[in-house]
């Protein structure tokens, strides 16, 4: 069973700051590997100990991914491919997915690939799916259960309100829900020995992919502004009365603004 | 000399942070209820391959170094959690087992110090006396192939939990001798060993800090940690390193103190405009983040004498002398700039404060400290 999980490193919006206009300030940010990925991680990681196989993550973005990947070889990961090139800047969801798949299917064979449900910066969850589709894969996402059986995946998907059964040949996709597992701290003497590693970097010239498909200009998508949305101020109300009076209309008063 | 942190030293930071943050508020959880440890602890420190730091990999352990150990005990600190203690303790009692031991010795007892199945104990004290081995009551008579153990051990860390540790006695076999310490590593479950209840300390709430009574104790003579008669040798070393963990650990203190202390200022608004601009208050933030830094830097100088294989003994106790006072007035100023919510539970200044109070009596007075740092500098002996 080899795996390959995809990871992207994302600032850790935890710390974040914001200026007098309410925009986000990037610059000084601590970086870390997308949490929904560590979802990916240890999914790949636990169908490895059961099957057995190699577990290769990538993740495409600047030289300082290195660390995220670092990271990734300390939970467990055996390979780790960082493609980095300045012409695959500024890349859209659509671009992302055609860089990484043009990689992955430089890597060769592989029976799962494996994203996180979506990345804290841009809460697209748009990657997974259209890697799936670049790769021309069945796509199996918001797994919560993940299981090989007889050549097939079977997968418990989180529809919200209803979880549905899938399979699917392989090799196939899936996308790890954050409910799917716990991810695991890597132990200290893995982090030690993912820094002895070495880590495969692809650029522009190693992928040999269409030229018009990568970076700024393979996107289609065009950010016309960023903002912040107005924080509304809260009006604060109190409610007089006993205990149960108070609590009455409390009820009444939720009802009146259909929150009940 | 560089201070600058490597790659690999910011990951082992963040990695501890990681595990800090998935392991110890449970870890919390469960001494508040229960007043001691989770029986699971050393478990989840093993899996974490935190234990055996600087011990090889075919003694299960991560063959890393000193400086790796004092930076995991940095970010642990900084949650305030009386875990810490038995981290250290494994970690240096396993490091001292390895510098010591025989082959034999070695073999027996470390990897099960590695993988948490055995619980670690370093114990010297006792009711009259803390440094002196000249005062030591609790006797070791050599009969046969076995040392008979006597006597009371106070104050001892863990004492009461699964394992081993290295004891300190007098051996009446080397009675008229000049020296006449022997340092025993002795299974804690031995019949004839008791224990007191646990003491109720000002601070490290829920340690399994208590007496062990030895009454007719059998222990194997093949049991001697290096030589017999070289134990307060082996005590001195042993925590000449904890000195440097336990400063490491109180850095971490002082930096949570810190933060907790800037945080709070930059909340509290007193007469339109956040209490740290008063220049009182500003002042002391300067004093406090000032005092972080010089004793991280000279927790960092003197981990690295140990990693060089240089004399550290005395290096390290100076940074006791000098990083104890420093974090307790971090400490200090950080429960003032709180106010009355500093003294109050509530706020997690208040378990800092009492916690760095552990620094200048646990694991060496800084009264003795003093004179070890005094003494050798005064005889030529420190540079």
């Amino acid at each position: 069973m080899n795996i390959i999980v995809c990871m992207k490193q994302v600032p850790d919006v935890t710390e974040v700051k914001f200026d007098e206009h309410g925009s986000m300030i990037r610059s000084g940010l601590p970086s870390i590997v997308n949490p929904n990925d560590k979802h990916a991680i240890e999914a790949a990681l636990t169908l490895k100990e059961k099957y057995g196989g190699d577990v290769t993550v990538i993740s495409m973005g600047p030289p300082q991914v290195e660390e995220a990947l670092r990271e990734a070889l300390g939970m467990g990961c055996d390979n780790a491919i960082m493609v980095t090139d300045r012409k695959f800047a500024g890349a859209d969801c659509w671009a992302t997915a055609y860089t990484l798949g043009v990689a992955i299917q430089k890597i060769g064979t592989y029976d799962l690939v494996i994203t996180g449900q979506e990345a804290l910066d841009g809460n697209t969850a748009q990657v997974g799916p259209e890697l799936a589709d670049s790769l021309s894969l069945p796509l199996c996402s918001y797994a919560l259960e993940v299981s090989i059986d007889d050549g097939k995946v079977h997968v418990l998907q989180n529809m919200g309100t209803v979880v549905r059964e899938l399979e699917a040949p392989l090799p196939c996709l899936i996308t790890a829900d954050k409910a799917m597992n716990e991810p695991r701290v890597a132990p200290m003497d893995k982090i030690m020995e993912a820094y002895q590693k070495q880590i495969i970097t692809w650029g522009f010239d190693d992928l040999q992919g269409n030229p018009d498909n990568f970076g700024l200009q393979g996107s289609p998508t065009r950010i016309r502004k960023i903002f912040s949305p107005k924080r509304a101020k809260a009006q604060v109300e109190f409610i007089d009365g006993t205990p149960a009076e108070a609590a009455r209309k409390l009820v009444d008063k939720l009802k009146e603004l259909n929150l009940l | 000399m560089d201070f600058n942190l490597s790659p690999l030293q910011k990951m082992i930071q963040k990695t501890t942070k990681d595990f800090c943050d998935k392991e110890v508020p449970k870890i919390d959880d469960y001494m508040a209820e229960h007043d001691d440890y989770p029986p699971d602890l050393l478990e989840r420190f093993a899996k974490a391959k935190l234990l055996g730091m600087d011990i090889p990999k075919e003694l299960g352990g991560t063959a890393g170094n000193n400086f790796n150990m004092i930076l995991i005990a940095e970010e642990m600190a900084k949650t305030g959690t009386t875990a810490t203690l038995p981290l250290f303790m494994n970690n240096s009692v396993a490091e001292t087992i390895f510098f010591w031991g025989s082959d034999e010795i070695k073999e027996k007892f470390i990897p099960s110090l590695c993988d948490g199945s055995a619980w670690a104990t370093m114990a010297f004290t006792e009711p009259g006396t803390g440094s002196d081995p000249r005062a030591l009551t609790t006797t070791a008579e050599l009969q046969g192939d076995e040392y008979i153990i006597n006597g009371t051990k106070r104050f001892i860390s863990m004492a009461s939990k699964p394992g081993h540790g290295v004891f300190y006695v007098k051996d009446l076999s080397l009675e008229g001798s000049k020296a006449d310490t022997t340092a025993l590593i002795i299974d804690k479950e031995t019949p004839g060993i008791t224990f007191s209840d646990h003491y109720k300390l000002m601070g490290l709430e829920g340690s399994d800090t208590c007496d062990v009574f030895f009454k007719d104790v059998a222990v194997p003579k093949d049991n001697v940690l290096g030589e017999a008669g070289k134990g307060f040798k082996i005590l001195l070393r042993w925590i000449a390193g904890e000195r440097i963990q336990q400063a490491a650990g109180l850095v971490g203190t002082a930096q949570a103190a810190l933060d907790e202390a800037v945080k709070y200022a930059r909340q509290r608004i007193v007469g339109g405009a956040p209490l740290g601009m008063m220049q009182g208050f500003t002042w002391m933030i300067a004093e406090m983040k000032t005092k972080v830094d010089a004793c991280r830097l000279m927790t960092y100088n003197t981990i690295m004498l140990q990693d060089g294989n240089k004399p550290f003994e005395v290096p390290s106790a100076e940074l006791k002398v000098f990083v104890v006072p420093m974090v307790q007035d971090v400490c200090r100023m950080a429960v003032q700039i709180h106010g009355s919510y500093g003294y109050s539970k509530e706020y997690k200044v208040e378990k800092l404060f009492r916690y760095a109070m552990h620094g200048g009596i646990v694991a060496s007075s800084i009264e003795i400290n003093k004179t070890i740092a005094g003494q050798a500098y005064l005889a030529g002996k420190s540079p």
